[in-house]
């Protein structure tokens, strides 16, 4: 492993470790939610809406480490079956489409973000801003992995 | 034009190899390029398609299937259940189809029971030699009993789009619907286990089977309390959902002791991945499904069907057929909302029962969750299975039939969906 | 050229049959210069989507709720506090005067023309338990809200415990006791099937949020001041069928309500219950210090 390599793999783990640590204070949260709601008889109201903005950065967090990985759903049976003078142009292809939809990720969700940025989220009082955010670093990575998944494609043919 | 685009789009970045939910994504750039749109209002779409709270049960049913799985619940449970009902031939299979009745009808999510069941019965059922292609066959269809049985989020949203539904009579009308899918796809599973010569295991005697039941207790109570949660309406479905995964971490690591740390992270790693894969495609479909509604795409459909022919039978037919049509490629959601205001009267002047056209909804977008290009059950079982969707789709059709003959029965047969709800005035 | 227009209320609402006619009055009256075209039920996303998908021009007209638009346009939050208005007479009044213009022209800056003013009714509460008369009977109840400050401060003033919740888990939680009650109006206590399982609608008429019909600043400054004329009669007219349309809808919702066994209720004392609500006005004015000459102007209007 080079150390590129090493150090894309690290950040991809980072994102998957956030994004569990997320995961993990959602069910607390939730465990907060019924407990507050049946024992103490007072709901805290906070909770869904901490909620929501959670399972955006787990999408899109979770989402950049699965382009490193590849773990995506995806069908590639067709382009399988294709002779080679087809299928290494179609996984070109599929390679610069991820490329372009991860900058346009990038792009719209930092644009998104600085719209929202004014806004609060109702009952939490913090900015829309940060539901954007995740967007934007899942496509900045995805444009990362992508790249980086090019070039070991070009180099490892030579 | 611009419809011929977006479709183009979509099915040329799938055959690339592209992965679904990016395919979709580009393919909805595309579309707000060549009409003119702002990009950002398909981005908003996409953000505003998993900030959706009925949404946050699928995390936590994903979570908890992992920590069963992980912790032991799941192994001991499904030793269980083939000692019990094992002895028939595929029994697993069966098994499967009878626990989706119970775990799916009280999910109300067909995604997430497919992630929940599936991740408990799918490595079981490989280890016992079923073939990786039937477990999630199995699994994906049987989870669309999670939408018609009661409770369902996807019912109480028709009863809003259709205005004025009632949802409890909605709820009862869906019971035999369910549970005569749950038969029909019963007795496929068993053909197919027959025919592929799967095991059926020697019946361990009773003293083995109530031993296996008091060890498996403490981790079946998961299902209980998610199960009992709703339907005593201490809480609501996710938070069933979170108290059952916190249920399912106090039972593994206090009772079972199974639940190492590093067990623990494995199930939070992989429930990540799995909760990251499905919402980015709700994400990016929820974008997608923006511009269909813009052309009109099922007013488009509607306007067809009812101009092809005025006989009742046949337009039933076609109508079914349309939903599975756009079910295919559609968010379940979304089309409940875009089509039930323009089908709903068509049927009603046909004759047909709102509640009765709420619960073919249920079962024939239900079976879009299970079909490519786009069946998020599908696309999960496959992810949970480790089985390409190519691989699954090959053997499937049997399963489509029986949920389809059932379909064709409720269509046909109002008594089906009518006789419960009629009991209740 | 084709107006997209957005609305949540599904077809064959008060609000949504106005938008039609609102269509076809404005298609005839520009000779089809422009075509307003209804996407009902929310299919293009919910309100704040909405909100911004009119302010980029990506949709042209919209039927928006003042309750959700406080989040844009701080001054309307105005609109969401409790009893702000006596009832739906003095509502009217004040937004289709001087009021009215006064958030037109907080819209106004926004990017969001507001043509005219719809009703959304008068919000009580119902709940599975018993008949409300006094605050006092709200005691320990739990009720849903929608996710706003105002309207949490607003139930817990009351001695109820608010509860955030999305709006389709409303049903199934009153039905299994996850909650005690919510509160509406009458058209969407009955078409949502709550009255089902909360047998009790107390009329405290705490909330009355007007609607607007909407046009994006963009659109509008591209249109001829001829055109803007016809549609504005024509969203004018809309908004009074829409009114008449909504009082008809009411009173059928009240009949089919208490039909089914719903028992309605007047309360004891209304004075009590606005009287709970001096902490959230003041604590509403100690955070927005320049809305409070609005507030004192809209109590003024006769
Ligand atoms: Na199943
Ligand atoms: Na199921």
């Amino acid at each position: 492993m080079g150390p590129v390599e090493r150090a894309l793999d690290l950040l991809a783990k980072g994102c998957v470790g956030v994004a569990g640590t997320g995961l993990v204070v959602l069910v607390a949260i939730f465990g907060w939610l019924v407990w507050g709601r049946y024992v103490m008889n007072d709901t805290p109201t906070w909770v869904e809406q901490v909620a929501l903005l959670l399972v955006v950065w787990i999408t899109f967090l979770g989402g950049a480490a699965g382009v490193w990985t590849q773990s995506h759903l995806s069908i590639e049976f067709i382009r399988e079956m294709l002779p080679s003078v087809l299928r290494v142009p179609l996984h070109w292809m599929a390679l610069a489409g991820m490329l372009v939809f991860g900058i346009v990720l990038f792009w719209q969700g930092w644009t998104l973000a600085q719209s929202l940025w004014p806004r609060r989220v109702p009952m939490l009082g913090v900015t829309e801003g940060l539901r954007a955010v995740p967007m934007a670093i899942c496509g900045a990575l995805t444009a990362v992995f992508t790249l980086y998944q090019a070039v070991a494609l070009a180099t490892a043919k030579t | 034009m611009g419809l011929a685009l977006l479709f183009g789009l979509f099915f040329f970045g799938l055959l690339t190899g592209m992965p679904v939910a990016f395919a979709l994504g580009l393919a909805t750039v595309g579309g707000f390029l060549y009409e003119g749109l702002p990009l950002f209002i398909g981005f908003q779409r996409v953000l505003s398609g998993i900030s959706v709270f009925s949404l946050l049960a699928i995390p936590f049913f994903i979570f908890a299937g992992e920590l069963m799985m992980q912790g032991g619940i799941a192994g001991r449970l499904v030793r269980l259940a083939s000692y019990a009902v094992g002895w028939m031939r595929g029994g697993l299979g069966i098994v499967n189809v009878a626990s989706s009745m119970l775990f799916g009808g009280i999910s109300g999510s067909a995604v997430a029971d497919t992630s929940a069941l599936g991740s408990i019965l799918m490595p079981v059922m490989k280890e016992k030699g079923y073939d990786p292609d039937y477990a999630v066959n199995v699994t994906v269809t049987s989870s669309v009993a999670g939408v018609v049985i009661p409770p369902s989020h996807n019912m109480i949203l028709f009863a809003v789009a259709a205005g004025g539904v009632s949802v409890s009579k909605l709820f009862i009308a869906g019971i035999v619907p369910g549970v005569l899918m749950c038969l029909c796809l019963g007795l496929v599973a068993y053909v197919v286990a027959v025919k592929r010569g799967y095991p059926a295991e020697t019946f361990p005697g009773f003293k083995s089977l109530a031993i296996s039941t008091i060890v498996a207790l403490p981790g079946l109570m998961t299902a209980v309390i998610i199960v009992g949660g709703v339907l005593s309406g201490v809480m609501t479905v996710t938070e069933s959902g979170a108290f059952g995964a916190i249920w399912a971490i106090l039972v593994t690591v206090f009772v079972y002791r199974e639940l190492t740390w590093e067990k623990f992270r494995a199930a939070v790693v992989t429930s990540v991945r799995t909760t990251a894969l499905v919402m980015l495609l709700v994400a990016t479909a929820s974008a997608f499904s923006y511009l269909l509604t813009l052309y009109r795409v099922p007013d488009l459909l509607a306007t067809a069907v009812t101009g092809i022919s005025d006989n009742p039978i046949v337009i039933l037919l076609l109508l079914n057929l349309v939903l599975l049509g756009l079910g295919m490629i559609m968010d379940m959601a979304a089309l409940i909302l875009i089509t039930t205001p323009i089908f709903l009267p068509v049927v009603v002047g046909l004759g047909m029962d709102p509640i009765q056209f709420g619960v073919i909804l249920m079962m024939n977008l239900g079976l879009g969750l299970c079909t490519p290009p786009v069946g998020a059950c599908l696309f999960v079982g496959c992810v949970v299975g480790g089985v390409r969707i190519d691989q699954a789709v090959r053997t499937i059709w049997p399963f489509y039939l029986a949920i389809f003959g059932a379909l064709m029965l409720v269509t046909y047969v109002p008594a089906f969906s009518m006789t419960l709800p009629g009991l209740m005035e | 050229e084709t107006w997209r227009t957005w609305a949540i209320h599904p077809e064959g609402y008060p609000n949504v049959t106005a938008l039609e006619s609102f269509a076809e009055d404005v298609a005839t009256a520009t000779e089809g210069r422009i075509e307003p075209q209804v996407y009902p039920g929310g299919v293009l996303g919910a309100q704040p989507d909405a909100i911004e998908q009119l302010r980029a021009g990506a949709i042209a007209v919209g039927n928006f709720n003042m309750g959700p638009m406080g989040e844009i346009v701080p001054a309307t939050n105005v609109l969401s506090l409790p009893f702000i208005f006596r009832d739906v007479d003095h509502m009217h009044a004040a937004m289709d005067g001087e009021i009215g213009q006064r958030f037109s022209d907080a819209l106004s800056e926004a990017g969001i023309v507001a043509l005219s003013w719809m009703d959304s009714g008068s919000r009580s509460f119902y709940n599975t338990k018993k008949p409300i008369m006094t605050p006092a009977d709200m005691d320990g109840l739990k009720f849903r809200v929608m996710s706003n400050d105002l309207y949490v401060q607003m139930v817990d003033s009351l001695g109820g415990n608010a509860t955030p919740m999305a709006y389709g888990e409303v049903y199934q939680s009153l039905k299994t006791g996850v909650i005690d009650g919510a509160e509406n109006n009458y058209p969407s206590f009955e078409s949502s099937n709550h009255y089902e399982v909360a047998k009790y609608y107390s009329i405290t008429n705490h909330l009355i949020i007007p609607e607007c019909i909407c046009v994006a600043k963009s659109v509008w400054d591209d249109t001829s001041p001829e055109d803007q004329e016809l549609v504005r009669e024509a969203a004018i007219a809309a908004a009074e069928e829409q009114r008449q349309l909504w009082a008809e809808r009411s009173d059928a919702s009240r009949a089919q309500v208490s039909e089914a066994g719903v028992e309605i209720n007047e309360v004891e004392d209304p004075m009590a219950f606005q009287t709970a609500m001096e902490p959230v006005y003041a604590k509403f004015i100690e955070a927005n210090p320049d809305l409070e000459q609005l507030i004192r102007d809209i109590q003024a209007v006769e």
